[in-house]
């Protein structure tokens, strides 16, 4: 899958751009958990804490070691959150293929842009949703004797992986499907044949690894997960207050948009905003080095 | 007009000075990229050894929630098992159990070591590290994630691990234990199984 190194990844890891703005304006949301470390060197000093060279050295070379073994997942979790962020966009980012290497401003394309159909919007929402929850698993193992302990390690979101909550539930919930996203999704999911899903962009690109045999059964793992994880998100959007408004007001300090385009709004984030690889490699990153630093 | 004499000079002129350019502009290799190169062939050696124990089996040996502070499951991988120690909801600490099977350099580092905590050798890592090796193999590790957690609240911690317990497992041989079936991806509880694991 991957032949490039983890330093590499975290090493050309934006500073700046579209994907930066757009999470950092989400910080009222999750409130300093984010910082956007780029790096590999830096992000083992802002892990661990330590600055002794030789250490670093070491902790460095265990996680190059680790992230290099197939068996261990972590290749297979950076493959999925790159997927699943390259195939949700892909539709929209082909039409704009000669858009390549000039500015890109939301009114700037605002022609190109086609609202996806809420259909295929909510399965993009449920399919993240679920890559998630894989790509946690490939990384942390299911850590814990039982469920309970899985759920309480789910639980215990923080820094890079509660911010790509948080984007999931803004850009990929709130702004293209409303405030009501999460019963929109659920009924909508469970409406669906496993045809539906089939044709859908981005289960395409990640279906090999998502649980359920086939895709009547990847169906039903997808169905579940969303029910299991509803309750998390209707939870997250009442204790903070979060309206579409007050995301697209927030996302206007960063990111150049228009508010009275919110359908065209979801395409241009969709293409545009690859939060979750970007966040994901640094979520992996950030697990590595944790364990390369117990290990050594 | 440039002669034609000064063009067959310029010429490689220029071209020399684009290559010193691009020579000079390219970066400097990684300090890790020694380690990326032996661990990215063909063939290259696992990361954890094949003997060595699943981290489920380090469970059990872990300290639970007491005293405000709370213990959770943050990974389980092959080798190795980790939880996080938060207070108040803050990460203060983590405490990890790995298996040294494979990463000898893991254990050596205890070979020097005079002092002890609950009767295995101890050392000290970096400023953030306490570690005890136990049976000569499985490394019990504390690392503050905050200052205000001390070197003192590690060494207290490392003793609330069940060590006894953990050196019951098969210590340090010569030779590796009996090779257990390799774990090719993290199982997932019951119906979370993976429908293929590409590699």
């Amino acid at each position: 899958m991957s032949s490039k190194s983890i330093y590499d990844y975290v090493d050309h890891l934006p500073k700046g751009g579209l994907t930066v703005n757009a999470l950092k304006s989400l910080d009222w949301v999750v409130p300093g958990q984010w910082q956007n470390v780029v790096g590999f060197e830096n992000t083992i000093r802002a892990v661990t804490g330590e600055t002794d060279e030789a250490l670093i050295q070491q902790i460095g070379d265990r996680a190059v070691t680790l992230f290099n073994d197939k068996k261990e997942g972590y290749q297979r979790a950076l493959w999925l959150y790159q997927t699943v962020d390259s195939a949700s966009g892909a539709l929209g980012a082909a039409a704009l293929a000669n858009k390549v290497g000039q500015d890109i401003s939301f009114l700037g394309i605002l022609k190109n842009l086609t609202p996806k159909p809420e259909k295929a919007q909510s399965i993009d929402l449920c399919v993240k949703l679920v890559v998630e929850i894989v790509a946690f698993c490939q990384i942390n193992g299911i850590p814990g004797d039982s469920i309970g302990d899985f759920l309480a390690s789910l639980k215990d979101y923080g820094g890079e992986s509660l911010m790509r909550m948080a984007a999931l539930v803004c850009f990929d919930g709130l702004i293209p499907l409303g405030p009501d996203f999460a019963t929109k999704g659920l009924a909508s999911i469970k409406s669906m044949t496993s045809s539906d899903l089939e044709h859908n962009q981005t289960f395409k690109g990640v279906r090999e690894l998502i649980p359920g045999g086939n895709s009547a059964g990847q169906l039903g793992f997808i169905t579940e997960s969303f029910e299991s994880t509803k309750g998390w998100m209707d939870n997250f959007v009442s204790s903070k207050g979060l309206t579409p408004d007050r995301v697209v007001d927030n996302l206007s300090k960063f990111v150049d948009i228009s508010k009275d385009k919110l359908d065209y709004l979801g395409a241009f984030l969709d293409m545009y905003v690859k939060y979750y690889e970007h966040t994901g490699i640094q979520t992996l990153a950030h697990r590595l080095i944790e364990r390369s630093v117990a290990e050594i | 007009m440039i002669s034609a004499r000064w063009r067959r000079v310029l010429i490689p002129v220029l071209l020399s000075l684009v290559l010193l350019v691009s020579a000079c502009s390219q970066s400097e290799p990684s300090r890790f990229s020694q380690t990326q190169e032996e661990t990215s062939k063909r063939n290259a050696p696992a990361a954890v050894a094949k003997g060595a124990e699943q981290g489920s089996t380090f469970n059990k040996f872990f300290p639970d929630s007491a005293s405000g502070y709370e213990v959770v499951p943050a990974q389980e991988k092959n080798g190795f098992a980790e939880y996080k120690l938060n207070k108040g909801g803050k990460n203060v600490a983590v405490l990890s159990i790995n298996d040294t099977v494979g990463n000898p350099s893991a254990a050596t580092k205890f070979q020097n070591s005079t002092a002890k905590i609950g009767g295995y050798p101890t050392v000290e890592q970096g400023t953030t590290g306490t570690a005890v090796l136990v049976n000569n193999r499985y490394q019990v590790k504390v690392l503050s994630r905050d200052p205000s957690f001390t070197k003192e609240e590690r060494a207290s911690w490392i003793q609330k691990f069940n060590l006894r317990g953990l050196a019951k497992l098969p210590a340090a041989t010569s030779s590796l234990p009996k090779a257990q079936s390799p774990k090719t991806a993290p199982a997932l509880p019951g119906r979370l199984q993976p429908a293929l694991n590409p590699t």
